[in-house]
């Protein structure tokens, strides 16, 4: 953090000083406890890095689950006016639209228990996971599959694996507009098209997760959720298509921003103007590989659906399987903002960061307009998660919020912290069953490699961005 | 091996030495397959990498790309890497290994430019490179 001036603007938020190359402040939302685990990271230098960029519109921000990237910060949210500004893919991050998807069932966790053993291998074998997991019985090539990059979501509904009703249960109902197949180059298509239909490695899992405190019972109420309610988490994303598509972009940008005359902090944030024909040809791919990542969360749900089925019996529809909501965390939108008293169009750019629309925005479907946007906020696989409610001060964000716990460890630190430890016996204590592809994702994503997600969450409804709703307590996993 | 991992919170960062920038190049793209688990003992078949880039830092990032996509997306396992050409704006060499598409040890999404500097450190090349997993 050195070089930098912090100051504590309230319990909630610390500003960063406006210092030459910076165009504007960093606005960190953290309380004490998550400022402290920013002292060893150069996770502010990274929110900083972002304040130099050309067209910047209000503070360049980080949610409280910020922790270091490269390039942006994980949890950064940054604007660039249509007009002067900038589009960054790295400020994207290579897993394009890395997002989380909820799904709930009518049914208690009495019910899921006495067939959870059956039910989490049926998962673990009906959902490909794992490094370089592909799926050959959802593939599809040549115009169909660029029929996913242009449709994402209503693409599987089209295709009868999802029911229309999903669809307004997704972020910009499941389909970035402007996007464009062309842009995506055939590296792209040969690295991703096989893996549709896949959860991945890493960080990615499928969760069950029983609701085990409501914390605002109309709003919960409004979500279809209930004490004792099992729920179904998704966390993946546009597989080997987005990381190529963001590489293959990071690549040209290097050499547009010496063009453009644009000078960067860090190559990592290799950027040109939005309106620029790079920075064009970048949107119309990343929408795509956006799209992609819908398409994929949603034949993961289709395959657990059916899991649910060959388990249970019955339909899903007679099991209460609805899509609550499907967000996208790694995104870069045009949306129109607001900021010193005007509405600017402009190019928002999340980076492991969620929208959160209050109540009564235009932008929402019916079912969200009373309640305002879900917002799913994961937390590590041994404790809790959280399920709020974007409310009317995310306008400070431009209606932004944490997409999850953020990372505390590095995967080197927690590997070696998990050394001589049997973690899916640690989990079964604690009432957990896990199924993972490989034994060393497990001990990179061991609990204590995350921040406590309740201070994360604490921070988000202290500072008025979003209010809790209700609290998830994973019972069961199949990581990748 | 000539390379050690570097913490870092999100992703994995490998810090390779080496007495020259040609070396160097080899080494991390040996350190790369070593963390992918792409490395072979043996293998017939010979694959040529080329990569174009401004500096030897961007370089030194798109060979190491060409060689995650042979290992990651074409299957290929690699026995052996020497360098055959290394310009200002260019780079070229060929990976001996087979195209075995043995699994996996762990999914490299792309080698990053996060703070990327080929540094002459006590006489030796050093850089440390991001990579996203």
């Amino acid at each position: 953090m050195s070089g930098l001036t912090i100051r504590r603007l309230d319990p909630f938020r610390i500003e960063i000083a406006r210092t030459p190359p910076m165009r504007t402040t960093g606005l960190v939302y953290a309380n004490r406890a998550i400022e402290r685990t920013l002292e060893q990271e150069n996770a502010l230098q990274q929110v900083a890095n972002v304040a130099a960029l050309p067209g910047i519109v209000g503070p360049s921000m980080a949610m409280p689950d910020i922790h270091w990237g490269y390039g942006f910060p994980i949890g950064g949210v940054a604007a660039f006016s249509r007009d002067d500004g900038v589009i960054s893919p790295g400020g994207v991050g290579y897993d394009i639209n890395c997002g989380v998807c909820c799904m709930l069932t009518g049914m208690r966790v009495g019910d899921v228990t006495p067939r959870l053993d059956r039910l989490l291998a049926s998962l673990y074998n009906n959902v490909p996971a794992g490094v370089g997991s592909s799926n050959k019985s959802l593939a599809v090539s040549g115009r169909e599959f660029e029929q996913v990059l242009e449709l994402g979501a209503r693409w599987a509904v089209k295709k009868g694996y999802a029911p229309p009703g999903d669809l307004d249960a997704h972020e910009d109902a499941g389909c970035i507009a402007g996007a464009d197949p062309d842009a995506v180059s055939a590296k792209a298509i040969e690295r991703g098209q096989p893996q549709l239909g896949t959860l991945g490695s890493g960080n990615h899992f499928l969760e069950l997760d029983v609701v085990d405190l409501v914390a605002d019972a109309e709003t919960a109420r409004g979500f279809g959720l209930f004490e004792g309610q099992v729920v179904v988490l998704v966390h993946t994303g546009s597989r080997g298509l987005g990381h190529q598509v963001c590489d293959d972009h990071v690549h040209g940008m290097v050499s547009a921003a010496s063009r453009h005359g644009i000078a960067l902090p860090d190559r990592q944030l290799a950027c040109a103007p939005v309106t620029s024909v790079e920075g064009r040809e970048y949107f119309g791919a990343m929408a795509a590989a956006a799209n992609f990542a819908f398409a994929n969360r949603e034949l993961i749900v289709f395959l657990i659906r059916k899991t649910f089925e060959e388990v249970f019996g019955g339909s899903f529809e007679r099991l209460g399987m609805r899509m609550l909501f499907d967000c996208c965390h790694n995104i870069a939108k045009m949306e129109r903002i607001e900021w010193g008293g005007r509405r600017i169009d402009a190019c928002v750019h999340r980076k492991g960061a969620t929208r959160a629309l209050p109540p009564g925005d235009s932008r929402l479907p019916e079912r969200f307009r009373r309640t305002g946007q879900p917002v799913l906020v994961p937390g590590d696989m041994g404790r809790m998660s959280f399920i709020l409610a974007g409310a009317s001060g995310a306008r400070e964000t431009f209606y932004s919020a944490c997409h999850g716990a953020g990372r505390l460890l590095s995967r080197h630190e927690a590997k070696k912290r998990a050394k001589g430890r049997k973690i899916i016996d640690e989990l079964r204590s604690r009432g957990i069953h896990a199924m993972a592809a490989s034994r060393a994702t497990l001990a990179e994503e061991i609990p204590d490699a995350y921040k406590d997600v309740s201070d994360v969450v604490d921070t988000m409804t202290g500072a008025g961005i979003a209010t809790a709703v209700a609290r998830l307590r994973p019972f069961a996993m199949v990581k990748g | 091996m000539p390379y050690t991992l570097v913490d870092h919170t999100a992703d994995i960062g490998m810090r390779v030495s080496a007495p020259t920038v040609e070396e160097l190049f080899v080494e991390a793209a040996h350190a790369l397959c070593d963390i992918m688990g792409g490395l072979t003992d043996h293998g017939e078949d010979a694959v040529t990498v080329r990569a174009a880039g401004i500096d030897h830092d961007e370089l030194l990032v798109r060979w190491l790309h060409e060689v995650l996509f042979l290992v990651e997306v074409k299957g290929f396992r690699v026995s052996g890497i020497t360098l055959q050409d290394l310009t200002d704006t260019g780079v070229t060499g060929m990976l001996a290994g087979s195209f075995s598409g043995a699994p996996l040890l762990a999914e490299v999404k792309a080698v990053t430019y996060h703070n990327l500097e080929i540094a002459r450190i006590d006489n030796a090349c050093v850089a440390t490179i991001i990579l996203d997993m």
